[in-house]
């Protein structure tokens, strides 16, 4: 096998791709971040020190911000003067009430508008993410289970916790507890008790799905664009095909960018539906 | 591959380095960040991007209202105009059976009047013809009276026509037709 003698590729893949204590801002410096103690919270262990998703969350969370305060800024003071919105502000309400109006209130009914700034600032804070790991340094917080996990988590706390209050106690339970219609007697009780594993697994697949479906696409991306940049390190020293590998590689790696570019927008969309999706399914439920 | 790959970059790194490692502090992290982004968006964001959307909603459900109230009020309108276009209907077709009604009457009235009145005239025309046919018999009694005493006094000389004889014979005659 070649890895073992020329670079190792995997390594690298992995390295880039995975989280770190550094920020690898190659050939200029490198940042080391700082490292906390472990913190113990009852029987858990976990390390807050921030890593390099932490601190690209961090930009991601700010050039959101930016982005939406900048465009409200502006859109207000267009409409002052009582102009029609234009240029970039424009576009960001489009984008804006795209999220709102056909992603949240499309997919969760009458209540979407309060589900809304929640459906919004996922899919831009997703989108935001996605993007950095196209950038040249940047790395994708979405491309970390940890985060994708937690902002999922969040999902489901909303999901379940919003069901609960719309559905009430017993609404609520019956979706745990499912009332088969024309079932009666101990047949139905025995029926529902039976279902409730089921349901609960139900409710926790999404979530995980929603989780999985995020990293794994991010995660992907990275994978292929830095295995293609691998060919040039395995292959480049070719004598007379060095060239032909290098532009060719660079070709492919221009494609699938582009290919990851329309998948960051897509992630976040999918990951921004799903979600009003499954308020939407618990908020009806019955 | 993929097995040796990991297993190689953890033997490199020393400490594993894996994007499938979770770090429960990540997610902390994550809570936290998103959690101060979505306040803030929320707070000093969305309004500014979403006031003249919520605000043209809000004005297009207040028009639905209205519109819909304008219906409401136009179908009570509707309603109660044609309740009282049935009872103009209905007051109408009473003052028209009444009027009916009440030509029925004055004609029947004018009929029995005019029967009255020729009835009247009947009898009063009944009456004259037999007062008059009484006359004609009292005339004709009184000249066979005269007829009769002027024979008689043909008869048995001048004596006859004084007041006594005419009462003999006129008692006579009225003998006669009491017996009739």
């Amino acid at each position: 096998m070649m890895l073992g003698q020329g670079p190792d590729i995997g390594e690298m893949v992995l390295h880039h791709t995975a989280d770190a204590w550094t920020i690898d801002l190659e050939p200029i410096t490198t940042i080391h971040l700082p490292r906390w103690a472990d913190t113990h919270l009852g029987p858990l262990t976990m390390n807050l020190s921030p890593t390099k998703h932490v601190v690209y969350l961090i930009v991601a969370a700010v050039l959101v911000f930016l982005t939406m305060y900048l465009a409200g800024r502006s859109l207000r003071r267009q409409r002052a003067g009582e102009n029609a919105p234009k240029g970039f502000a424009a576009a960001m309400e489009g984008m804006v009430l795209f999220v709102r109006n056909d992603i949240a209130i499309a997919n969760i009914g009458e209540n979407g508008a309060k589900f809304a700034p929640l459906i919004m600032a996922l899919f831009f804070f997703v989108l935001y993410s996605n993007l950095l790991g196209l950038l040249p340094w940047g790395a994708s917080p979405t491309g970390n289970l940890a985060v994708t996990g937690a902002l999922a988590i969040l999902v489901f706390l909303t999901v379940e916790i919003a069901g609960m209050f719309k559905l009430g106690p017993k609404g609520y339970m019956a979706t745990i507890f499912p009332h088969v219609p024309g079932m009666h007697g101990p047949g139905a009780v025995a029926f529902s008790v039976f279902m409730a594993p089921i349901e609960i697994l139900g409710k926790l697949v999404k979530p995980f799905a929603l989780a999985v479906r995020l990293f794994g696409n991010m995660t992907a991306g990275h994978f292929v664009i830095l295995s293609l940049f691998g060919i040039i390190f395995l292959f480049g020293d070719i004598k007379g095909w060095n060239w032909a590998i290098g532009g060719m590689t660079a070709a492919l790696v221009v494609g699938v960018m582009m290919l990851e570019l329309i998948v960051a927008f897509l992630q976040a969309y999918v990951f921004a539906l799903l979600s009003a999706v499954f308020i939407g399914l618990m908020q009806h439920e019955h | 591959m993929y097995l040796a790959l990991l297993a190689a970059s953890e033997g490199a790194a020393g400490a594993p380095v894996s994007p499938f490692e979770v770090n429960g502090g990540l997610i902390i992290w994550t809570w936290f960040v998103f959690g101060v982004l979505f306040l803030l968006l929320k707070k000093y964001a969305w309004p500014a991007i979403l006031s003249v959307t919520e605000q043209r909603e809000e004005t297009i459900r207040r028009h639905l209202a209205e519109a819909e109230q304008a219906h409401d009020k136009a179908q009570a309108l509707l309603a109660e105009q044609q309740k009282l276009l049935g009872e103009s209907r209905a007051q109408a077709q009473s003052i028209l059976a009444e009027a009916k009604s009440a030509s029925d009457r004055e004609r029947a009235a004018a009929v029995q009047k005019t029967r009255e009145e020729q009835d009247q005239l009947l009898a009063r025309a009944r009456r004259e013809i037999a007062a008059e046919g009484e006359k004609a018999r009292q005339e004709l009694r009184r000249e066979a009276v005269d007829l009769s005493l002027a024979a008689a006094s043909k008869l048995i000389g001048e004596r006859l026509g004084a007041d006594a004889d005419k009462k003999i014979v006129m008692d006579h005659l009225a003998s006669l037709e009491s017996l009739n």
